[in-house]
């Protein structure tokens, strides 16, 4: 009877399965509320930041200079280099999170080199990292760590080095891409233009009209050093983001995991029950047949 | 009284939003009151101490390391990386003096301002 017992240790195995992975989605489910919990109080203050960068840009405006000509708002109709940012999660079973993030920066290499643009890969987390190192494209920068535990100064230090870079002239745009958090279901690739600072994006309109003193006096100090803050914390709002969509796709990921594991512990106990089923036939057969065959 | 709404907003969180009476910011540029119906502003900030007057009279202090200050007339916002309230009594306000200590001697800003701030914080320690 080697089916029976195959039938059992698979039966086994499957229930372990279970186990491990109902295991997983409660600690991505207690991890993703101290994510949201996060992500909703930076939330305030990314809001308050944007609020101010568009007064002070909407004042600037006023004053007569026709665009915003510092260097952080120029903007290029055709770019040379483009720099893509994206951020993965380090680790895997978490559905289609990462693939989903890694099509996107593939489709937008493909119509950046269709104009003849260079780009440059800068990559955050493992499973992108691992992708595109398989598939040979070169990686600019490689940052692991990153993404499962967010970090401010880290963040604030590495898109300041991209923006080092922008600002010397080495890259005319800076993309951020990652997959962001919608709601416990479901999440979205979400696409920011880091660098230049997108002017139309900020809403000049909704602003009061009242005159505006700026301390220090000249306009680029505060401007250059609210712009870097305002990248600093795209970044590490993304990466915050990122990780709580990471954790709603693991949750799913296991839910439906474990999901299947138990229907496929149900099938497996049909067919024991029947192998069972079939032995016992069996072996009452053989004993009617030898008694009949005694008659 | 007039009041005029203050909102002191960190990484981590909204840490006072209420009506004050009147608000003394660190500005880059030197330290300044703001009262109601104060014109419009906007100002670096750097490593200090907001000191600032609650809608019942009491004083209260938030040490920060750098950040922003938007004033307008009816609201005053604050937008700071790093902040520590320093209330309460006791053991517990020595415990917040010296994580404000802490936050002050990290922060990026001249020798000068940040010894300023670490003696106002002592100074609000011995008085408390």
């Amino acid at each position: 009877m080697a089916n029976l017992k195959e039938i059992k240790r698979k039966i086994g195995s499957v229930k372990n399965t279970a186990k491990t992975t109902n295991a997983m989605k409660l600690v991505s489910s207690a991890k993703l509320k101290r994510t949201e919990e996060l992500a909703k109080r930076s939330r305030v203050y990314a809001g308050k930041l944007t609020e101010l960068l568009n007064e002070i840009a909407h004042k600037l405006q006023k004053a007569g200079k026709e665009s915003l000509d510092n260097v952080y708002f120029k903007e290029v109709s055709r770019p040379n280099v483009v720099d893509i940012v994206f951020i993965t999660a380090d680790k895997g079973l978490c559905g289609g999170f990462n693939a989903q993030t890694i099509k996107r920066v593939s489709q937008l290499i493909e119509s950046y080199k269709a104009d003849g643009t260079k780009i440059r890969l800068r990559a955050i987390g493992r499973k992108g990292i691992d992708y595109f190192k398989f598939n040979n494209v070169e990686l600019n920068d490689e940052i692991v760590g990153l993404s499962s535990a967010p970090d401010y100064a880290k963040a604030a230090e590495f898109i300041n080095e991209v923006a080092q870079s922008y600002v010397n002239g080495d890259t005319d745009k800076v993309i951020l891409v990652h997959n962001g958090y919608v709601n416990m279901i479901s999440q979205e690739i979400r696409e920011d233009q880091v660098l230049p600072v997108d002017p139309s994006k900020l809403e000049l309109s909704a602003v009061s009209t009242s005159e505006l003193e700026v301390e220090p006096d000249d306009d680029d100090t505060l401007l250059e050093a609210l712009v870097k803050r305002y990248i600093e914390y795209t970044m590490y709002y993304s990466l915050i983001d990122s990780l709580a969509a990471e954790h709603s796709a693991r949750m799913q990921a296991m839910d439906a995991a474990t999901k299947n594991a138990k229907e496929m512990v149900k099938t497996l106990t049909v067919a024991y029950n029947k192998a069972r089923q079939e032995a016992i036939t069996t072996e009452l057969i053989e004993i009617i047949s030898g008694m009949e065959s005694m008659k | 009284m007039e009041l005029l709404k203050l909102e002191i907003i960190t990484p981590n969180g909204v840490i006072y939003d209420d009506d004050v009476r009147q608000v003394t910011l660190p500005g880059s540029e030197g330290e300044f009151g703001v009262l109601p119906r104060h014109a419009a502003l906007v100002s670096l900030l750097e490593a200090g101490v907001i000191t600032l007057i609650d809608k019942s009279g009491k004083e209260e202090s938030v040490a920060i390391n750098s950040g922003y200050v938007k004033v307008d007339e009816e609201k005053t916002t604050c937008i700071v990386d790093g902040a520590v309230a320093l209330t309460g009594t006791g053991s517990e306000l020595a415990e917040a003096i010296s994580e404000a200590k802490e936050l002050l001697k990290k922060a990026e800003a001249s020798n000068t301002a940040i010894a300023a701030a670490v003696s106002k914080v002592e100074q609000i320690g011995k008085t408390r």
